[in-house]
């Protein structure tokens, strides 16, 4: 029964990621043929690996750079998508009435927008032409301009990614018990004690799930940064198409693929100790 | 509204303060208290001694939960004062009141250990680390938990749990003690021992204890004084023998223990407004008394509750010794009763002579 | 009184935040629905100079655009189907069964998620162009569920575990047969977790445009990836118009079933257990 799902990814996603991981390598043989034989720039492993593909994209100043903006977007996206959730998250739990429920609501909406739509809509509203401009001009006020920025990529990513982490950090906090909270007030403690020691590590799992989902999605995102990005530095995700359609270096492209996947693994892997610790500390297993 | 600054209010029948003392240890005048539209806390008053462990005894509903939040300071009243030790406390939340709670499901929390929820109370107080360690350690000993000073809360037993809940309380030194059904979730063997360890530690350390409960033999084993509520208001507060010779209201004699309510001890029509509470214990079975049919027999180990059909009504008896079979005609006779009239307490108890 | 300042206090935050987020989620897509009925809109008018429904007819007009829309309703729903067929029992063995190499399974299907869609996409074109599934319904069907799996999976494993066991012991204990609890007991408590991941897989499907790109154009376009070409080719009202026409299916998804992803139902899914 549980075979069906697992072998449609082992087939469709397995087998294609190691092709792409090991084709990354130079393994240009059995299935990588047709991509090695009209892609270019393709090098071919003497022994069993090469690293001359990743040696290529490092070489040139302009890849290194995206790297660091990838990282720099998905950690700064990452933390204001978990800020903004907590909070939201913190205000339904302790003060519910119809400003929280407005404010969670309103937080659900992106879920439900295409990105294309969203990133579209962002890069208008932030560009040269757009409302924040429109709106300060009013006032004879000069507003910077977002759109085509990494500024503009953040906006943007924070504005896809916040409905699932709200909905996690609300849920993580909704199942904390009455009782635990009112124990910490008996105890003397204030609201922000009560949301740093109780609130926020009570939801830590369903927060790091947030967190873990939301770095992974922006790490690897394509139509936000092509929408609303700058032509350099680029998104790692841009530059995979980029590699290969405009300069039809298919190697290169699976080589970032590959360097995206690893700094994803590591996020994910720690979802997975932290999910196994806290079960095993609570006595879930 | 004027505030009775003595002791025994006009609504309630306090008994004589134990204490002696003038400064009592909790004080609740008039404090009333409407939710949804209900009034659950009624014009309610309660001195509790320093020192004195006092409980709440009630049906489910009867207000004693929200008497203790209000006590808390998770609730606040609509009207009336809370005192402490003759501190004013009405309108302070639960985290500036001298208060210590221990709640139903012990609420600890479980991403801390023991220790960590110890010494939370002291920590958010800004006590010197040198300290909570030290004030730590020492309640932990006093409750016995010293050996699970690392384990997490799910790693430990019901029991352990309740005492890690206890320490958790008694570590921030508080001027009153409150206890949220504290053993409701203990087996019935660990409830016995838990409650008189509470009731020891209470005792040795002097902290004035509200303890709330609905479990009768719970409050009248432990308190100094019982205190039983209805509809949101107290009925009697009394010592548990009191309570059980000679209950105030009607009320408290139907729910403390059991009896048998008759409108004349002849069990004929009687006089209007008047009802008699007759104990199954002097309820006897007695070939000189008036005849009867055995209807039922429910053992109980050492005695028996037999129910015998009385002239049409049904009066239950606690036999020792050997019990008739149902369908015995026997001889009933009552030896004393408690006489009400219009719902309170007129005259106990009356012997009834042979 | 100081508590009567800070409620005020409170107050006039809680408004602000309000608005400010408002202002966030709402400012984009109001400004982008506003495009679709203006003539011409110059910098810094807050207003456009007219209004006009011209764009809708020139969307309406576009053969290609409409093809579109129709490939779009097609395919969502037959992937939500397919992907359901394919988890849903998947999910339930997930839930009721241990068997050895359970948990790797459940993580491994999240994994997934780890490598980024843009490569995933380029290296499965290869394993495509092997079995001929460029160019073709399944081909894009089959990338349309792979961004379902773990949605169809984790989220209905989870409300199957919420089912207690003792309510289906108690269905066989009055003599129902197996698979007349799963009909009568289990599933019903299950949909809303089971109708949440349909939603959600929905969504996903609905939104999916690099990858149909890559695999299906040109011969088949839908809504998203169209929406690629039009903001480059159009003026920005006629993407405004099928933005909002793209915006139409999920908004009603949205007012439909907010109620259960509000529940926690989603956020209870990804909690490995």
């Amino acid at each position: 029964m549980a075979l069906p799902p697992v072998l449609v990814i082992l087939l469709f996603v397995g087998v294609p990621v190691l092709l792409a991981v090991g084709f990354s390598f130079g393994m240009t043989g059995g299935l990588n043929r047709t991509a090695a034989m009209i892609g270019q720039d393709v090098f071919t492993a003497d022994g069993l690996i090469t690293g001359e593909a990743y040696a290529m994209l490092f070489a040139d100043p302009r890849f290194p750079r995206d790297l660091a903006a990838t990282v720099l977007v998905t950690v700064v996206t990452t933390l204001l998508v978990l800020g903004m959730a907590i909070g939201i998250a913190v205000l339904l739990r302790l003060r519910a009435g119809w400003a929280s429920t407005m404010l969670s609501g309103l937080g659900v909406i992106p879920l439900f927008i295409p990105v294309v739509i969203a990133s579209w809509a962002i890069l208008n509203f932030y560009s040269g032409d757009g409302f924040v401009r429109s709106l300060f001009a009013q006032f004879g006020a000069e507003a910077p301009i977002f759109g085509f920025t990494v500024t503009g990529v953040i906006i943007a990513s924070v504005w896809v990614n916040l409905p699932f982490a709200l909905l996690m950090a609300a849920s993580g906090m909704q199942g904390v018990p009455d009782a635990l909270i009112d124990a910490a007030r008996d105890a003397g403690a204030g609201t922000a004690t009560i949301v740093a020691r109780v609130l926020v590590p009570m939801a830590a799992i369903p927060l790091i799930i947030a967190g873990t989902f939301t770095a992974i999605g922006v790490l690897g995102q394509f139509t936000v940064p092509y929408f609303t990005g700058p032509n350099a530095p680029q998104q790692l995700g841009v530059d995979i198409s980029k590699y290969f359609q405009s300069f039809n270096q298919p190697q290169q492209a699976a080589a970032v693929a590959v360097i995206v996947f690893v700094v994803a693994s590591g996020v994910a892997a720690m979802y997975v100790w932290a999910n196994f610790r806290s079960a095993k500390q609570e006595g879930r297993v | 509204m004027t505030i009775p600054s003595t002791a025994a209010s006009a609504a309630t029948p306090v008994s004589t303060d134990p204490g002696g003392s003038t400064v009592p240890g909790l004080r609740l005048s008039g404090i009333s208290k409407v939710l949804g539209g209900r009034t659950i806390v009624d014009d309610l008053n309660l001195d509790i001694a320093p020192g004195e462990m006092v409980s709440l005894l009630g049906p489910s509903g009867c207000g004693k939960t929200t008497t203790l939040r209000l006590i808390a300071g998770f609730l606040l009243p609509d009207q009336g004062r809370v005192e402490v030790d003759g501190a004013e406390i009405t309108s302070l939340g639960p985290e500036r009141r001298p208060s210590a709670m221990v709640f139903q499901n012990y609420a600890l929390w479980p991403h801390m250990t023991i220790t960590k929820n110890v010494a939370f109370p002291l920590k958010v107080a800004r006590v010197p680390r040198a300290q909570i360690k030290e004030r730590v350690a020492e309640v932990l000993e006093l409750v016995g938990l010293s050996h699970h000073a690392d384990s997490r809360p799910a790693h430990i037993s019901g029991g352990e749990q309740q005492r890690a809940a206890l320490a958790r309380a008694l570590v921030q030194r508080p001027k009153l003690l409150l206890l949220d059904e504290p053993l409701s979730n203990l087996d019935a063997k660990l409830r016995v021992r838990v409650r008189e360890e509470i009731r020891d530690i209470q005792q040795r350390m002097g902290i004035t204890t509200v303890l709330v409960t609905h479990d009768q033999e719970e409050a009248l084993s432990i308190s100094d004084r019982v205190a039983v509520m209805s509809e949101g208001k107290i009925e009697q507060v009394s010592t548990p023998a009191e309570l059980y010779r000679a209950p105030a209201t009607e009320f408290v004699a139907g729910f403390i223990g059991s009896s048998n309510k008759v409108r004349a001890l002849d069990l004929g029509e009687g006089e209007p407004g008047v009802e008699w509470v007759v104990r199954p214990e002097d309820v006897r079975v007695d070939p000189e008394g008036m005849p009867g049919v055995v209807t039922r027999v429910l053992p109980h180990g050492h005695y028996s509750e037999v129910a015998i059909e009385v002239r049409g009504t049904d009066l239950r008896a606690f036999v020792t010794g050997e019990a008739p079979a149902p369908g015995d005609e026997v001889g009933v006779r009552i030896t004393r009763a408690l006489r009400y009239r219009n719902g309170t307490l007129d005259e106990a108890p009356v012997t009834v002579s042979a | 009184m100081p508590t009567m300042a800070r409620n005020l206090g409170g107050r006039i935050l809680t408004a602000g935040l309000i608005v400010l987020v408002a202002g966030f989620i709402l400012g984009p897509l109001i400004w982008l629905g506003m495009h679709a009925f203006a003539t011409r809109w110059r910098y810094p008018n807050l207003l456009p100079d007219g209004l006009t429904l011209d764009w809708w007819r020139v969307v309406f007009a576009e053969p290609e655009l409409f093809a579109a829309m129709q490939n779009t309703l097609f395919f969502a729903p037959v992937t939500v189907l397919l992907s359901a067929i394919v988890c849903l029992p998947a999910a339930y063995a997930f839930s009721r069964f241990s068997f050895p190499g359970r948990r790797i399974f459940l993580v491994g299907l999240f994994a997934t998620n780890a490598f980024p869609k843009m490569g995933l996409f380029v290296a499965m074109a290869t394993v495509f162009y092997g079995l001929n599934l460029m160019e073709t319904t399944l081909g894009i069907v089959i990338v349309h569920l792979i961004g379902t799996v773990v949605f169809m999976t984790w989220i209905p494993a989870a409300a199957f575990s919420s089912v207690p066991r003792s309510l289906e012991e108690a269905a066989r204990d009055a003599g129902a047969g197996k698979i007349r609890v799963f009909r009568t007991v289990t599933l019903p408590l299950a949909l809303p977790g089971i109708l949440v991941a349909c939603v959600m897989s929905f969504l996903a499907s609905f939104d999916e445009a690099q990858g149909t790109y890559l695999v299906g154009a040109p011969s088949y376009m839908t809504m998203p990836t169209e929406m690629y070409s039009l903001v480059l080719n159009y003026p920005t009202q006629v993407a405004a118009v099928f933005a909002l026409l793209l915006s139409i299916p999920s908004v009603v998804l949205l007012l439909l079933t907010r109620r259960y992803i509000m529940g926690g139902q989603l956020a209870e899914g990804f909690q490995i257990r």
